[in-house]
């Protein structure tokens, strides 16, 4: 808590000596400039962590700017006022939600497309104000809208705007420390991991868009009583895409870098557009060369994105509470599968049984279809027909969530670990899968989650306890590993591993053969392990399944794989 | 105006004004007593955004307007410095703007030639403190306290034109068209009356959005098989070329006249010489004005700016009558005192570019001109002299 | 017939066949290089600006078409080096970049042209009866001009191995690149070849419409519109796309008005955005 406190003071610093620095007609100015300010700070929540870009962040603000408008006209005198404007603050979060839920349910979004999708938004929201002239006002807007009661005077603009964004920043400062912001980043990395963690990706993400409509909303309520005229405007594409330019600028990642952005470049060009004659030139280059060499912004390189928890000496780690879901063995029975994408027959009638726990290897020339299995059990390709049964569910489709959280854990061949977070990051997030409730995900004491299994683990792997190490320094034998890790803190019974040695050293190689090894014996678990090295196959195998032209070609212990002559004439003829 | 079209930036002008500031900012010897204590204008014109193809004349025709009034003796005896803000730049930002050159820079007046949203804004944020002068045409209705407005009206524009078009035409049928908002809806809900009075009809209404460019196809099909006489455009901007444009690509412009409310060189110049025909505008400044005084102030704007002087338009020049507005008003006054500059204002006689303006209820009664499109210029038709305002304010 | 059926067609026609003509560079540059071009109308208002720029030297229309090649390849180049080709792997950034290029464009264009409107003069004038209904001759002659542009399009797509090449780039950029396909130059040139078809697009359209600095952004919205309805999967996608967008608009525009057609294109992106987000066409 130290170092939101810290941050509290600060900026609570800054805001009260600025007015005196700058004086007070500057003051008077900033006071629109700090509103926009709460809004980027909304949209660097939704883009800077979850990596959401919207292109219609006015809509927010102007939404609640106009509900705000109405509802001081309409009750300026009344009881009700100030819990009206409440809703006026809430109700952008709540609508932001809803359409996230609409538009992120059940499929992986094309970035451009939600872009464009934002984008079409305030284009309706514009033409609606423009047109809806009884209620908005249309084009000339909304006007002689009163003041807030006590509110009113000129100074109270800029106090009211600084206390809004000074509580908007306190919130944002926190909840981008909350297992929710590590979630939202990693999210923004590789989506199809998270939700491979048992998280609800769709889910995260409406959540933090709702969010950027929330801060649209604290925006928009105080713009419409401090300007007293509510215009389409707000709705307007350039309006959005100065947020877009002045969060980048500042730095998207980072909790100072949209508001010094808003404020920064927003006032420059308030100012500057009226003497200097390049302005916008300027503006342009300097956005461009913004996006191509400095990603993270002015504040980027200065600030850390988030002040991360690790890098605390003084935790006291806590016992993570055990998995929801009961830890049984459950067989696995692949009938008749058969899967193509577009002509290309990858699976033709396959069958494949497990009866009881063990360790059974996956082999198969390249091209014969062993990924493919995995994707058509995780759901990732649909199957055109044939039934998986596994997890306790006979033939029904379940999402790659819902499986981790019925106990699957699944490594890709390529390590998917979150390389813009740290070791501990990625192993807390694991650690939350299955464990944690929706309201945990808002508890620091998250962070500090430890498990038995994880203990091994770093006792078996030292690297995992240097947990500050940010993943993307790592070397790609330790991504590997430490994607294993991760599987295997989420304690599966099903677990699902393509080609985990790739990659390797002979040392690490066979700590992680004796690490799968423990963790299928300590789960009672099932494990399906992708592998082309024969050694390795010798070593881990209780059971091999042979995989040939997407149809299974042959089963049985290694031995009797060896010996088998069909096997031979495959691994000696077929391939090269 | 010649035909071709002159490139010209606002940039050129903004530098020549930053050059003739920096004039004005030698050291004292060469200063005029006045200068020590200079009466500070406030000037809102659009500087940024879809209006700043007004800008350059704006600034231009304000410069002009403060030289002369500075040559006799400027305002109040105080030479006129200019404070300029950016009139296009969204409402927020204008009023801050607003407050901040009412409070830090102590500006003694503001003359604006922007849209409505942000008049409105700056009227809010003025609350009348300081008077507040606005000029280009509008729907009418704005009578805040110590607020201004020389502009044409509704009234001045469609009750002489349409008239005028039914007397010299025969145009009884009637089509209106313009962009969904408050001035030409404001706009064809008068011209409604004016067509029942002569016992016109209106054959059809419609409206296309403001904001994305429009297609017109559809309309002038539309107003095809409505086959009216007259089409009355309300339509602005890159919308009014396009109209226009399709217009005549379909071959109704040879049977059916066109009137518009919002077009002068600038966006006549889109349109085109060969789409002008038979397309008629009323204003109260055509640059083809043939009068004494408008020959007189072409000639001092070719002076001052020559080559590079931006073209002439009603949106521009009227913020030359509306400085010169602002000049005589507070002459009058003898302060910047609300009231007294609030009862100035009735009666009040002022230059305008094609002669004077009279100021009542502080709207202002002006010459007014029907003009035709011919090639890429308009020719003055008939000129209606003074017409009244039609509005209410009280003083 | 009736005459005014037959104008509503053509004037429904004329919407779809104008908005895929100028959706087809967007097309070429998201749909197979992924690269979302916020500037893609700022290279319209370009080609409407090359047939402004020849109409003042006095030259014939027709010398617009290869100045636009010209000048599309003289920014194209260069943008795509410095700014593009580092943000192909980056979708977002994209956006940015290109959005921040527009301005630059359109500052560009006002320093030499100023902000104010021009005109183009029709290179033929004049009306066509087609069964009972006056139509201008040159929106008759984009049609035809557009209609031949997306065919050869399509052609060139399906038969040539260029078209080939860039199918292998879109499905597999790595392995494209492994079989020995130039992806650098071939991107480069795709995206490149899409900026001439909006400059192209331009041209046709500047003897119709307003042609100013300002004037990308009109007609660049509704191109996302229809990749968004028609999918990004190839150049049908793109006809459907237009079919579905121009027609909706330009129907509802019929029996209501404009502001209608606007409002209601803009709620059936929303849906299709919602409901159906690959689009119609799938790849």
């Amino acid at each position: 808590m130290a170092w939101l406190a810290a941050n509290l003071a600060f900026i609570t610093a800054i805001l009260v000596v600025l007015p005196q620095i700058v004086g007070d007609f500057w003051a008077f100015t900033l006071a629109l400039f700090l509103l926009y300010a709460v809004a980027c700070l909304g949209l660097g929540l939704s883009w800077g962590q979850a990596g959401l870009l919207s292109l219609g962040q006015g809509f927010f603000l102007g939404f609640s700017a106009y509900t705000s408008g109405l509802i001081l006209i309409g009750f300026s005198t009344s009881a009700w006022l100030f819990p009206l404007l409440g809703l006026s603050v809430v109700a952008p979060g709540l609508i932001a939600y809803l359409f996230g839920c609409m538009i992120f349910h059940g499929r992986t979004q094309n970035t451009a497309f939600f872009a464009i999708i934002t984008l079409a938004l305030i284009l309706l929201a514009a033409q609606i104000a423009t047109a809806w002239e009884s209620v908005t006002g249309g084009y000339n807007g909304l006007r002689n809208i009163p003041g807030l009661p006590g509110f009113s005077e000129l100074e109270d603009a800029y106090t009211l705007s600084a206390v809004a964004l000074g509580l908007s920043m306190m919130f944002a400062a926190w909840i981008m420390q909350t297992p929710l912001g590590v979630l939202w980043r990693a999210l923004s990395q590789d989506e199809r991991r998270v939700a491979f963690l048992g998280f609800n990706h769709n889910q995260l993400k409406s959540v933090a868009f709702g969010l950027s409509g929330l801060f649209g909303g604290i925006a928009g309520t105080l713009y419409a009583p401090q300007n007293s005229l509510v215009t389409p405007d707000l709705f307007g594409f350039l309006l959005s895409t100065s947020f877009v330019v002045w969060v980048a600028i500042g730095g998207r990642n980072t909790l100072y870098g949209p508001v010094l952005g808003a404020i920064g470049i927003g006032l420059a060009t308030n100012t500057l557009r009226e003497s200097v004659s390049f302005w916008e030139v300027i503006l342009a280059v300097i956005f461009i060369v913004a996006v191509l060499y400095f990603r993270k912004g002015l504040t980027g390189t200065a600030e850390p994105a988030v002040k991360r928890w690790f890098e605390r000496n003084d935790r006291v780690r806590k016992p993570a509470p055990a998995r929801h879901s009961a830890m049984t063995f459950d067989r696995i029975a692949i009938e008749n599968l058969n899967l193509s994408v577009g002509n290309v027959g990858i699976l033709e009638d396959l069958d494949l049984n497990i009866g009881s726990p063990g360790i059974y290897c996956l082999i198969g020339p390249n091209g014969a279809g062993k990924t493919t299995i995995f994707n058509a059990m995780t759901g990732e390709l649909e199957a055109q027909s044939g039934t998986v049964s596994m997890l306790g569910t006979r033939g029904i489709k379940m999402d790659a969530r819902t499986q981790t959280i019925a106990g699957l854990g699944r490594k890709f061949q390529v390590p998917s670990v979150f390389d813009q977070l740290t070791v501990g990051e990625n192993l807390a997030i694991a650690l939350w899968s299955g464990r944690s409730s929706r309201r945990d995900l808002l508890r620091l004491s998250l962070l500090d989650w430890e498990s038995p299994v994880l203990t091994e683990l770093e006792r078996r792997f030292p690297f995992l306890t240097d947990r500050r190490q940010m993943v993307g320094s790592l070397s790609h034998g330790q991504r590997q590993v430490l994607d294993l890790a991760m599987v295997l803190c989420t304690e599966p019974r099903l677990i699902l591993l393509d080609e985990p040695c790739a990659g390797l050293s002979l040392a690490e190689t066979n700590e992680v053969i004796s690490t799968v090894r423990w963790a299928v014996d300590r789960f009672q678990a099932t494990a399906m392990i992708i592998e082309h090295d024969m050694a390795m196959v010798r070593e881990l195998a209780d059971h091999v399944f042979v995989v040939h032209n997407g149809s299974m070609l042959f089963e049985g212990s290694v031995a009797e794989v060896q010996s088998n002559a069909a096997v031979q004439a495959v691994y000696t003829g077929g391939t090269k | 105006m010649t035909n071709k079209p002159r490139r010209i930036s606002r940039r050129s002008v903004l530098a020549g004004l930053a050059g003739g500031a920096s004039i004005m900012a030698l050291p004292g010897g060469i200063r005029t007593a006045g200068a020590s204590n200079p009466f500070k204008m406030g000037t809102f014109f659009s500087l940024s955004g879809p209006a700043s193809l007004f800008g350059p004349t704006q600034t231009a025709c304000n410069a002009l307007a403060v030289d002369e009034i500075n040559a006799a003796g400027g305002i109040l005896g105080r030479t006129v410095q200019i404070v300029a803000g950016d009139g296009g730049a969204p409402p927020a930002e204008a009023a801050k703007t607003a407050v901040r050159m009412m409070l830090r820079d102590k500006v003694d007046v503001i003359v604006g030639s922007h849209d409505s949203a942000v008049r409105q804004a700056i009227v809010g944020a003025l609350k009348g403190r300081i008077p507040y002068v606005y000029t280009p045409l509008y729907e009418g209705g704005e009578c805040a306290p110590n607020t201004y407005v020389p502009a044409d009206t509704p009234q001045q524009q469609v009750r002489p034109s349409i008239n005028a078009m039914h007397d010299s035409f025969g145009t009884k049928k009637i089509y209106l068209i313009g962009n969904g908002y408050v001035w030409p809806q404001q706009t064809n809900a008068l011209a409604k009356r004016y067509i029942a009075e002569f016992g016109g009809s209106v054959v059809g209404e419609e409206y296309a959005p403001l904001g994305p460019g429009n297609k017109f196809d559809d309309a002038v099909t539309r107003i095809k098989n409505a086959n009216p006489d007259l089409v009355l455009i309300t339509l602005v901007g890159g919308d009014n070329v396009n109209f226009n444009r399709t217009f005549a690509g379909f071959g109704l412009d040879k049977n059916i006249k066109r009137l518009s409310l919002l077009l002068e060189e600038l966006t006549l110049q889109g349109i085109g010489p060969k789409n002008g025909n038979g397309l008629f505008s009323c204003m109260s400044y055509f640059s083809a004005v043939d009068t004494p005084a408008n020959k007189a102030f072409k000639a001092r704007y070719a002076k001052k700016f020559g080559e590079k002087a931006p073209p002439l338009s009603m949106i521009g020049v009227d913020a030359y009558s509306g400085t010169n507005c602002a000049a005589s008003l507070i002459n009058k006054a003898g302060s910047t005192d609300a009231k007294a500059v609030m009862a100035a204002s009735e009666g009040l006689q002022y230059k305008t570019a094609t002669g004077t303006g009279t100021m009542t209820n502080r709207h202002v009664a002006k010459d007014m001109f029907l003009a035709e499109a011919k090639g890429a210029e308009f020719k003055i038709i008939k000129s209606f002299g003074k017409i009244g305002h039609g509005e209410k304010c009280s003083v | 017939m009736d005459p005014v059926l037959i104008a509503n067609g053509l004037n429904i026609s004329f919407e779809i066949v104008t908005l895929a003509l100028v959706a087809m560079g967007l097309a070429v540059t998201l749909g197979l290089l992924g690269v979302l071009n916020l500037a893609h109308g700022e290279f319209v208002m370009i080609g409407a600006f090359c047939a402004f720029f020849v109409q003042e030297q006095g030259l014939s229309y027709l010398w617009a078409f290869p100045l636009v090649v010209i000048v599309c390849i003289v920014i194209g180049w260069p943008v795509e080096r410095t700014i593009i080709r580092a943000l192909y792997s980056r979708p977002f950034d994209t956006i940015l970049a290109t959005w921040g290029l527009s301005l630059l464009l359109r500052e560009i264009v006002e320093f030499f042209f100023g902000p104010g409107f021009n005109s183009v003069d029709q290179p033929v004038s004049g009306t066509v009866n087609i069964f009972g209904a006056d139509y201008p001759l040159y929106q008759l002659l984009v049609m035809l001009i557009a209609v031949v542009l997306i065919g050869a399009l399509v052609a060139w797509y399906v038969k040539s191995s260029t078209g080939r090449r860039i199918q292998a780039l879109v499905d597999n950029p790595d392995l494209a690149k492994s079989v020995g396909i130039p992806t650098i130059a071939l991107a480069r040139n795709t995206f490149i070849f899409g900026l001439c078809l909006a400059g192209i697009a331009g041209v046709l359209l500047a003897p119709i419409v307003a042609v100013y600095p300002g004037m990308g952004i009109d007609h660049v919205l509704k191109s996302f519109f229809v990749l968004v309805v028609g999918g990004l999967g190839n150049v049908v996608g793109l006809v459907v796309g237009s079919g579905v967008i121009g027609g909706a608009e330009s129907i509802v525009a019929a029996i209501l008005d404009r502001t209608a057609g606007y409002t209601f294109v803009l709620i059936v992106a929303l849906l299709f955005l919602w409901k159906k987000p690959g689009g119609l066409v799938s790849r």
